[in-house]
């Protein structure tokens, strides 16, 4: 693998994080991060709607009218989610995800993520760099997404997953960290850990 | 090729227009019997919450086989009502009103422009005497529904058994409680609504008033959600409406329970 491909993976994962650094899909990480299930749920989702919407992009990147480009990106998104949003309806397990996030699924669409990246990326370059580019930066939100459920299920339910970890020890789950702002001074938090590691975000 | 050609870009946004919708219906439609099934199962599950049968996680846990399975085993009989409390006809025993119907019935007892005909109100009765009804309106972003679950009617008036409730999009936290917080369902057991006034019940700040010894002095009055006014008066208002349309069934309800002779053979049924 090339070093440009490597850097379209790792970039978005840590660098470029479309929550931390670009302060990209800040909404719904907030509203969807109370379980660990429902973060992996849109985690997962938004990895491929981000994926394939960049790839369908990619690959009709020289056929699109430019005047009318951001209308065709928003019909290919919106396709995408609603894909996603349909399969995640018609399985038992997902159901009941599905019903939790609401219109979260729905609002993917609404994500400056998906669009950001087709508009900055998929269509300047070929179909598979920008698969991978739509996955890294769906990987790099979910990533976020998944240490806030973390703390948030942990502290606020005393729960992973559903299974009881600090309740059973007595723990009285704190009703605040279930509340949407709790989740942003997570993220506050997470945005100040990686400016202290990756020093050159620092403005002078 | 000159992309920037009107004709080519109006041709072009069609072609995409007419392809995606042509799959997403072919989707929809290939996904619908799944989905349905999931949705009544959903319903089942809640309707069982509601009457004491176990716990929504609970019964997200068996699946939809074993759902539909318990529900077989636990109810008695099914069948729809019209606004004076007569019978109309009998609902096979393995069909629920899906929200889409309630969303029907609720616009044929509010009236209006949506009225598609006279009220048909779904009771269930379960084998072990409990009676659930269904109820909907509006809450503060979408529809908000739910089902009521009774006791036997015991000296002329009706405990509730249990409350179930759902939503489509309240606010996650606030409105979105009166589904997650076990503790807003559980304020409605025991309560008994007041099917002879205007406010058949009632969710308001504080609950019902209290008397010096620390008992209620009503009992259809619950403490309503804080941060969430519009929900719970979109709820009250939904309980109003549907109990207020069951009212003289319930009313024919509890009045037979008072010869104790009959109460035998409606269950042999």
């Amino acid at each position: 693998m090339n070093a440009k491909l490597k850097e379209t993976i790792l970039n978005p994962i840590f660098k470029g994080n479309p929550i931390t650094v670009l302060v990209l899909g800040i909404c719904s990480s907030l509203a969807v991060t109370v379980t660990m299930k429902g973060a992996l749920v849109m985690a997962l989702s938004v990895i491929v709607v981000c994926g394939i919407s960049s790839l369908i992009l990619s690959l009709l990147r020289n056929t699109i009218p430019g005047r009318v480009r951001i209308i065709v990106q928003l019909v290919v998104v919106a396709m995408m989610v609603i894909l996603v949003d349909q399969i995640l309806k018609s399985f038992e397990a997902t159901y009941a995800i599905d019903k939790q996030l609401s219109v979260y699924i729905g609002l993917i669409i609404t994500n400056c993520i998906v669009m950001g990246r087709i508009e900055a990326f998929a269509l300047g370059n070929k179909p598979w760099p920008s698969f991978l580019d739509g996955v890294a930066n769906g990987a790099g939100y979910g990533m976020i997404l998944l240490i806030v459920a973390f703390f948030r299920e942990l502290l606020g339910s005393g729960t992973l997953f559903g299974v009881d970890i600090l309740n059973r020890l007595g723990y009285v789950p704190n009703n605040l960290v279930i509340l949407p702002p709790f989740a942003l001074i997570l993220i506050g938090c997470i945005v100040w850990v990686q400016r202290s590691i990756q020093k050159d975000l620092q403005e002078k | 090729m000159n992309t920037n050609n009107n004709l080519y870009t109006v041709i072009y946004t069609t072609l995409i227009v007419v392809v995606v919708a042509a799959l997403l219906a072919f989707v929809s439609q290939s996904l619908k019997a799944k989905q349905d099934a999931n949705e009544k199962a959903d319903t089942i599950s809640q309707m069982l919450t509601a009457s004491g049968f176990g716990t929504k996680a609970e019964f997200q846990k068996m699946g939809n086989a074993a759902v539909l399975a318990r529900y077989a085993e636990e109810i008695g009989k099914a069948y729809t009502v019209n606004v004076s409390g007569e019978k109309v006809t009998d609902l096979p025993l393995d069909v629920v009103y899906s929200p889409k119907e309630l969303k029907r019935q609720n616009y044929n007892i509010k009236g209006g422009s949506n009225k598609t005909g006279e009220p048909e109100l779904p009771v269930f009765e379960f084998k072990n005497g409990i009676t659930v009804v269904p109820v909907y309106g509006a809450g503060l972003w979408g529809p908000v529904w739910g089902y009521i679950a009774f006791e036997k009617p015991v000296d002329g008036s009706i405990a509730i058994k249990g409350a179930y409730f759902d939503h489509e999009s309240e606010t996650a936290g606030l409105g979105a409680r009166i589904k997650d917080d076990p503790a807003f369902q559980a304020e409605f057991v025991g309560e008994k609504p007041d099917f002879n006034s205007e406010s058949i019940f009632e969710i308001v700040k504080g609950g019902s008033p209290k008397n010096a010894d620390g008992s209620e002095v009503t009992d259809n009055k619950i403490d309503a959600i804080s941060g969430a006014t519009m929900t719970s008066n979109g709820l009250a208002d939904a309980i109003n409406t549907w109990l207020g349309a069951y009212v003289s069934h319930f009313k024919a309800c509890s009045a037979q329970t008072e010869v104790p002779a009959e109460e035998p053979k409606g269950e042999e049924e």
